[in-house]
């Protein structure tokens, strides 16, 4: 058989940060080293290729293999020279490493086939491991930077904008603004320079969809920003990362490098007369960075402190100028929507909230990852049947959206539709796309708390109902986490609350009273057990708990007893077991290794 | 164009802030950051208005508030009151022995809050003024360091600056006193930095460093013959003015 007419096959390799961090890399040299001595031998040509996050972290490494269409879930080192030696050579699929329902003991040869990626809908997330993100040609084959090309050569900045305003799109960052308007209006000032910016500045606690965008795949980015900067007359671009996110820096460093080979950036981009350039500003890493105004005082080399916004930055951004400013998602959504249309865009998800939003599933929740659902979707469908519900077989209580600009959502409102509008009603927000699942075992009080901590640490400091206003909530939580919370402590939180909410300078000090304000509106009765009752329900305030077992359910199998690291349980093989409360160092241990719930909170 | 604060039609410049308008029409609106010198802080909020624009309120700060529209302005409304209780209440937990801090309570008859543990020694409120005067005159000797509860005004590293020049502006601004400027036997010290006083040419008194003598140079861009003080140098200027009179009134022969 000739090369050119030998049947060709690609693996790709999930490089994503949480594969990578199972080894995922190793996997990859050990297969490229079988393929390279194997060389000719094999009857398929075989490639083998490193990509960007695939979404399921939860079950990573993972290896997918096309044509074949062949997933492998949690892959190890180990398994390497089998799936080399079944797979590659003989086009055996191997049975175990499929990715496994553990509802239904189904396993599925394709992912696309199991619930996780079934209902999902990838428009920002489109390439993400499908392509090698440092090659720049594996962008174009996927109909990369044909959109910019339409917009230079077919398009006016008019008519891009009306694209845009067209499609519905809301900035994916936090705040929700119609993507469309904030150009027109910057489009409406005359006066130049203009900036493009790309806010990668993504700091919520358990959000991780722009570093993923970022690291697998840079150039829809960079495409979304060059099209925004020929709609605008803007020549200069820069995309924000925080440093921290040292993938992300490479990877979009390594695309911009390769776009201006290419002429897709630059001078004179693809003979069209356009200059566009983008130069990467590595952040320091406060969360409140991302917050625009304080965003482009960091770009300027100022302390990252906002500034009132009454002028708004599309008027005078950075350096003064008309600036836009949007999230990593919301680029990489625009290639598709030149491509196809604002009215396809406008079609898919909720009337007021279009497209898709990537959101990232963390905390007590089987399936932990990234999806991309259309907008509108019902927190159930994510949650249970996408995110595959709850660990251990416990109970839901609340899932976290919107970071710590957001807030908490009880069981009750388990079908509301997410998108902007109603999750702001429920009194939190859509922000980045972050949702934090907790169960029963999670004390909504220390949920509140530990926000307020991240706030107190990360808020800039400059306006004084922010800072002292965190400061004051949290020495109030913490007390009343310690067991010394006073009665009308709730009503002096409400107050602060109150004036933090609308008196702070910027955006991320209003909104920073939300995680308390929903956690009292939904869960007053938890806050009301640690302040009155002297109890933490759910087991986690060490000071208010006290651990117990009941020799009704105790089967005496010696669990609790092998894990406790205090020597607090004593009692005989299949007889009951006790805790001694002097020795007890209330870890939780027993309570999450009881197999009979036989150990309680009292 | 013309605006309503409280009630009262003011004529305002488009672009100008709220507070100044306020203040040129004697409507009174408590600052603390607030300076004519160095404005735009907005960082104490306790000059929040709520304003009233196609039927819709909202909170801002009048310090930089720029006008653009024929609105409606409330000072005092019993929403902006509370707020501005809790603002106080809050600032009283920051610097709870202060003097000036607890004027400001009393004024707006606050009781500190007994739920939270105040510093006693803290009377810095981070208005942000000083580090605002220290970068006008192009020190920039001080800044804000660290963030959200942690903030703090201090030099590089809490170490004496390079570029500090004894001036004290910062403590001139400060509205709590919270700089201290040590001086005694011909020596300043500020910011942990010890600099020497240069004296008065004409009373005697130490009242200068050499540093703001070359600072002074430099800007101004000529040599500086005799170092006065403020008081000698008013009485100087008198002195020279009355003289300019007597010359020109004996030269024209207008002495009756």
């Amino acid at each position: 058989m000739s090369e050119s007419n030998r049947p060709k096959r690609t693996i790709l390799v999930c490089c994503g940060t949480g594969c990578l961090a199972n080894h995922s890399l190793k996997i990859y040299h050990k297969l490229k080293e079988l393929i390279t001595k194997a060389g000719v031998d094999v009857a398929v040509e075989t490639y083998i290729k490193t990509t960007g996050c695939n979404g399921l972290c939860e079950k990573g490494p993972i290896v997918k293999i096309t044509p074949d269409d062949i997933a492998y879930f949690k892959v190890k080192e180990s398994d390497v020279e089998e799936i080399f030696e079944k797979t590659i050579l003989q086009g055996e699929v191997i049975n175990r490493l499929l990715y496994l329902d553990s509802v239904t003991g189904k396993r599925f040869k394709s992912h696309k086939e199991n619930d996780f990626y079934k209902r999902q809908m990838k428009i920002a997330l489109r390439n993400i491991g499908e392509i090698d993100p440092a090659d720049i040609f594996d962008y174009i084959e996927r109909g990369g930077y044909e959109s910019l090309k339409k917009a230079l050569f077919t398009m006016t900045p008019e008519s891009i904008i009306e694209e845009v305003v067209k499609s519905g799109l809301r900035g994916r960052g936090g705040a929700g603004f119609p993507t469309g308007r904030k150009w027109k209006q910057c489009a409406g000032y005359n006066n130049y320079p203009k900036y493009v910016l790309c806010n990668g500045d993504e700091g919520d606690p358990g959000a991780f969809m722009d570093r993923s965008i970022m690291e697998g795949d840079p150039h829809s980015i960079i495409e979304g920003m060059a099209i925004c900067a020929y709609a605008l007359g803007s020549n200069t671009g820069f995309a924000y990362i925080r440093d921290e996110y040292a993938l992300a820096v490479k990877n979009m460093s390594n695309a911009i490098n390769k776009a201006k080979e290419a002429k897709f950036l630059g001078e004179n981009i693809l003979g069209s007369g356009f200059n566009f350039d983008i130069q990467i500003v590595r952040g320091g890493g406060a969360f409140v960075c991302g917050e625009s105004t304080a965003l482009m005082s960091s770009i300027e080399g100022k302390v990252g402190e906002p500034r009132a916004k009454y002028i708004r930055s599309v008027e005078k951004g950075l350096w003064g100028q008309p600036t836009v400013l949007n999230n990593v998602e919301t680029w990489a959504n625009i290639p598709v929507i030149i491509e196809k249309g604002g009215e396809w865009y406008s079609g898919i998800g909720a009337p007021k909230s279009t497209g898709t939003k990537v959101f990232s599933l963390v905390g007590k929740i089987r399936n932990t990852g990234l999806v991309e659902v259309p907008m509108g979707i019902a927190l159930r469908e994510l949650i249970f049947d996408i995110g595959g519900g709850i660990t251990a077989g416990r109970k839901f209580k609340a899932v976290q959206t919107g970071g710590p600009s957001g807030g908490c959502i009880p069981e009750s409102l388990l079908d509301l539709n997410v998108d902007f509008d109603s999750l702001t009603k429920a009194g939190s927000m859509m922000g980045s796309g972050g949702m934090i699942v907790m169960d029963e075992r999670t004390c909504m009080v220390d949920v509140a708390r530990y926000y307020l901590n991240f706030l107190a640490e990360e808020s800039c400091g400059k306006c004084l109902p922010c800072r002292e206003g965190i400061k004051r909530m949290l020495e109030i939580l913490n007390s009343i986490c310690a067991g010394k919370g006073l009665a009308g402590d709730i009503e002096l939180l409400q107050e602060i609350c109150a004036t933090v909410s609308e008196a702070s300078l910027c955006a991320l000090g209003k909104s920073a009273p939300n995680p308390v304000v929903t956690t009292i509106h939904y869960f007053e009765d938890e806050y009301l057990a640690h302040i009155r009752d002297k109890r933490c329900p759910a087991g986690v305030c060490k000071e208010l708990t006290t651990y117990y077992i009941d020799p009704e359910n105790c089967k005496g199998c010696g669990l609790c007893l092998k894990n406790c690291p205090a020597g607090a349980v004593s009692g005989q093989p299949k007889s009951w077991h006790s805790i001694d409360q002097k020795l007890c160092i209330k870890c939780g241990n027993c309570i999450d290794n009881c197999k009979f719930h036989a150990v309680k909170i009292r | 164009m013309i605006i309503t604060i409280n009630g009262r039609q003011c004529e305002a410049e488009h672009g100008e802030f709220i507070l100044d308008v306020a203040l040129r029409n004697g409507i009174q609106i408590p600052t603390l950051c607030h300076s004519e010198a160095l404005p735009g802080l907005a960082s104490c909020r306790l000059c929040i208005v709520e304003v009233i624009e196609n039927n819709w309120s909202k909170v801002v700060a009048s310090c930089v508030y720029p006008i653009t529209s024929e609105i409606e302005v409330v000072t005092h409304s019993e929403k902006i009151k509370r707020m501005r209780k809790t603002l106080l209440k809050l600032l009283g937990a920051r610097a709870p022995q202060n003097a000036y801090v607890r004027k400001l309570l009393a004024e707006h008859e606050v009781t500190p809050a007994a739920r939270f543990q105040g510093d006693p020694d803290e009377n810095c409120i981070m208005c942000g003024l000083c580090v605002s005067a220290c970068d006008k005159i192009g020190a920039g000797a001080i800044s804000t360091v660290y963030r959200g509860i942690a903030k703090k005004v201090s030099t590089p590293y809490d170490e004496p600056s390079k570029t500090c020049i004894g001036c004290s502006a910062c403590a001139g601004v400060c509205p709590t006193g919270a700089i201290k400027v040590q001086e005694s036997h011909g020596k300043r010290i500020i910011w942990k930095k010890e600099f020497e006083l240069l004296s008065c040419a004409v009373c005697g008194k130490p009242f200068i460093t050499p540093e703001q003598i070359a600072y002074l140079k430099a800007k101004l861009n000529q040599e500086i013959d005799e170092i006065l003080c403020e008081t000698c140098k008013r009485k100087a200027a008198g002195e020279r003015f009355a003289q300019t009179c007597a010359d020109l009134t004996a030269s024209k022969g207008l002495l009756r």
